[in-house]
C-alpha cells in the first residue's frame, strides 16, 4: 500500500461527485488505472452518482456537476422563461436565476402562510417589523410549547404577551380604538406608573385564564389595528404630541416606543427559550437608537455633566452630546447599538454593558446608571 | 442620520435571516434569487418532475418565510439548509406519489415523466427504484455528511470549497464525502432486486 494509494483513496468520492481540484485528476486517474481495488470503489461510487443524477442515459458520462458552476449553472426548466411584464421586479443583486415568474409564485404562496410586515410610515415601520418578529418567534412554540417558561419580572411567555396587550392599550385608546378586556377597574388619579402596573396585572390575570393561542390572537388583532390606524400611515396625523405612560411626545414616536418594547420583550422571550433573536434590521434598529437617546437625554436633563455618546456598530456610527450644553464635554462613552438599546430597556446592569469610556469616569458612569434605571418599559 | 446599507452581491445569511424574521418580504425574494435554482435542481433530481420541483420549491421557501426561526444561523449555512430541506421534501413527495399510485391501483400509470429515447423500460424502472433508494438513504445520512454531499454534489462545490463553507479541514471534507458515498455504494452492492423491493416496501 503506497503513500500515493492513501492520498488518492481519499479523493475518489470527491472525484465521483465532481468535487476534486482539476490539478489532482491526472494523479488520481493514473492511480485508478493501476489499482484494482480503488478502481472498483471508484466504479461503485460513480454508479451511485449516476443513479442520483436521475438520468438513465448518463451511464458512463462524467459527473455532471463538475463542469457546472454553482447554483446558477443549472436550474429548473421554467427558470429560463422570463415574463417581461415582471422584469422590473427582478432582484438587482442577482440577475441570473431570479426570473420573476417563479419568484412571484413563490412569494404569493409564502405570503399565504405568513403575511409580510404591513407597509406603514417610516416611524411605524419598526413596530410593524417588531410585531412580525415576535409572531415568528411565537410560532415556534405552537399550541403545546413551553408557554410557562419564566421570562422577566414574574411573567412567563404567556404573561409577557398579555403584558404587551396591556402596554399597547394607551396608544390604542389615544387613537380611538377600543380598550382591551377586561374593562379597567384601576381608579383615576393614580400615578401613571402604579395605574399601568395595575392595568398590566388585570390583563395578565384575564389572559392567564385563556389559552396562549387566544392571547396571541388578541395581541395580533390589536397590533394589526394599531398598524392599520390612519396615524400609522399619515405623518401629519401622527405629529401631535400625546402623554402616554408618562412620556409626552408625538404619536409618531409613541409608535417607536411600541416597537422598542415589543422587540425588547421578544429578546427576553428568545433568551428564556435559548434562541438568539436577531436585532431589527439596521435602519429600524437605528430608529430605536435615536428614540433611546432622546429618552435618555430627557431623563438626564440640561444640568448633568456633558458626555459625548457615540453609538457605533452594525449599520453605522452617530454621536450625541448629552446633558449640559454650557460646559465642556467631561467624558466620552462608546456603545454598540444593540447594547445601548438593551441598556435603555433595562436589560443590562450599568457595570455589565460593554462600553468604551474616556475622560471623567464619574460622568460616564452617571449616564450609564441613569440609562439603566429609566424603567420606562 | 445616515445609515449605510450593505448592497454587496451575496446577502449574508445573518442579514437575510434578520430581515426574514422581521417580515421583510424582499428578503424572501433575495433568498429565492440566490438559492431558488439550487432548490429546484435538487428537487428535480429526486422527483424528475418539473411540476413537483416547483411544488417543492414553493414549500421550501414558504417554510423559510413562515418559520424563519427553523433556520439557525449558528448551525450551518442557508445554502445547505435549503438544499437539505428541498431534498427531504422531494423524497417525501416521491413517497407520497408511490402511496397514491398504489392506493389507486394505477400501476399502469408511469410514476415519472421518462424522457425518450431511453433504455428499455424495465431497466429504467429498476434504475429509478435504485435511484430513489439512494436518495432516501442520502436523506438519512448524519448531518455533517449530508451537508458535505449537498455542497459538493448539488451545489457543485469542490471539496476545498466544501471545507471552507463548513469551516472544517480539507481532509475532513474528503472523509465526509467518502463515508457518505461509501454508504450509498454499499446499498447498490446489495442484490438489486432486494434493494428495489426494499425501496417499494419503505415507500408503502
Amino acid at each position: 500500500m503506497s503513500v500515493d494509494h492513501e492520498g488518492v483513496r481519499d479523493l475518489i468520492a470527491a472525484w465521483a461527485l465532481g468535487a476534486t481540484l482539476p490539478a489532482e485528476e491526472p494523479r488520481l486517474l493514473s492511480h485508478l488505472a493501476e489499482c484494482e481495488r480503488c478502481a472498483g470503489e471508484a466504479e461503485q461510487m460513480r454508479e451511485a452518482v449516476r443513479l442520483l443524477d436521475g438520468d438513465p442515459r448518463a451511464a458512463g458520462a462524467g459527473p455532471e456537476e463538475g463542469a457546472a458552476g454553482p447554483e446558477e449553472g443549472a436550474a429548473g426548466p421554467e427558470e429560463g422563461i422570463a415574463d417581461p411584464a415582471e422584469g422590473a421586479h427582478s432582484m438587482p443583486t442577482d440577475p441570473a436565476p431570479a426570473t420573476p415568474g417563479p419568484t412571484t409564485r413563490i412569494l404569493t404562496a409564502a405570503l399565504r402562510a405568513r403575511p409580510a410586515a404591513p407597509r406603514v410610515a417610516p416611524y411605524a415601520a419598526p413596530y410593524a417589523a417588531a410585531v412580525a418578529g415576535l409572531q415568528a418567534l411565537l410560532r415556534e412554540l405552537g399550541e403545546s410549547g413551553p408557554w410557562s417558561t419564566p421570562v422577566v419580572h414574574d411573567w412567563d411567555i404567556h404573561a409577557t404577551v398579555a403584558h404587551l396587550v396591556a402596554a399597547d392599550e394607551p396608544l390604542a385608546l389615544h387613537l380611538g380604538l377600543p380598550p382591551c378586556e377586561p374593562r379597567s377597574a384601576v381608579p383615576g388619579g393614580v400615578a401613571w406608573r402604579d395605574a399601568w402596573a395595575a392595568r398590566t396585572a388585570e390583563v395578565i390575570a384575564r389572559e392567564h385564564r385563556r389559552t396562549p393561542e387566544d392571547t396571541v390572537a388578541t395581541w395580533q388583532e390589536r397590533t394589526a389595528r394599531l398598524l392599520a390606524a390612519p396615524e400609522a400611515r399619515d405623518p401629519e396625523l401622527a405629529a401631535p404630541a400625546a402623554t402616554l405612560l408618562g412620556i409626552r411626545m408625538p404619536v409618531a414616536e409613541h409608535y417607536l416606543v411600541r416597537a422598542f418594547e415589543a422587540w425588547v420583550h421578544t429578546d427576553d422571550i428568545g433568551r428564556a427559550l435559548g434562541r438568539a433573536v436577531p436585532p431589527p434590521p439596521d435602519p429600524q434598529l437605528w430608529q430605536l437608537v435615536t428614540l433611546a437617546v432622546r429618552i435618555l437625554d430627557l431623563a438626564l436633563g440640561t444640568t448633568a455633566p456633558p458626555v459625548l455618546l457615540t453609538v457605533s456598530g452594525a449599520g453605522g456610527e452617530t454621536e450625541w452630546v448629552l446633558g449640559s450644553e454650557a460646559d465642556p464635554v467631561a467624558a466620552e462613552l462608546v456603545l454598540d447599538p444593540v447594547d445601548f438599546c438593551l441598556l435603555i430597556g433595562g436589560r443590562y446592569a450599568p457595570a455589565d454593558v460593554p462600553r468604551g469610556l474616556a475622560g471623567d469616569p464619574d460622568a460616564g458612569r452617571g449616564v450609564l446608571e441613569r440609562a439603566a434605571s429609566l424603567a420606562w418599559l | 442620520m445616515v445609515v449605510p446599507v450593505d448592497l454587496s452581491n451575496a446577502p449574508s445569511d445573518a442579514e437575510l435571516h434578520r430581515r426574514l424574521v422581521y417580515g421583510d418580504e424582499s428578503a424572501l425574494a433575495e433568498a429565492y434569487g440566490a438559492y431558488g435554482g439550487l432548490v429546484r435542481r435538487v428537487a428535480l433530481r429526486v422527483t424528475r418532475s418539473p411540476g413537483a420541483a416547483e411544488e417543492v420549491a414553493q414549500e421550501v421557501f414558504a417554510q423559510l418565510w413562515a418559520r424563519p426561526y427553523a433556520f439557525d444561523t449558528g448551525r450551518g449555512t442557508l445554502r445547505t439548509w435549503l438544499s437539505m430541506l428541498a431534498h427531504r421534501r422531494a423524497v417525501d413527495w416521491v413517497r407520497s406519489e408511490e402511496r397514491h399510485r398504489k392506493a389507486a391501483h394505477a400501476d399502469e400509470d408511469a410514476l415519472y415523466a421518462i424522457p425518450a429515447p431511453g433504455p428499455a423500460p424495465d431497466e429504467v424502472v429498476v434504475d429509478m427504484e435504485r435511484a430513489f433508494l439512494l436518495h432516501s438513504a442520502l436523506a438519512e445520512l448524519p448531518l455533517p455528511q449530508r451537508q458535505a454531499v449537498h455542497l459538493a454534489y448539488f451545489a457543485g462545490r469542490t471539496y476545498r470549497e466544501v471545507a471552507t463553507e463548513l469551516g472544517i479541514p480539507e481532509g475532513t471534507a474528503k472523509t465526509r464525502l467518502r463515508t457518505a458515498l461509501r454508504r450509498l455504494a454499499e446499498l447498490l452492492a446489495e442484490p438489486p432486486d432486494a434493494s428495489a423491493s426494499e425501496s417499494v416496501e419503505r415507500g408503502a
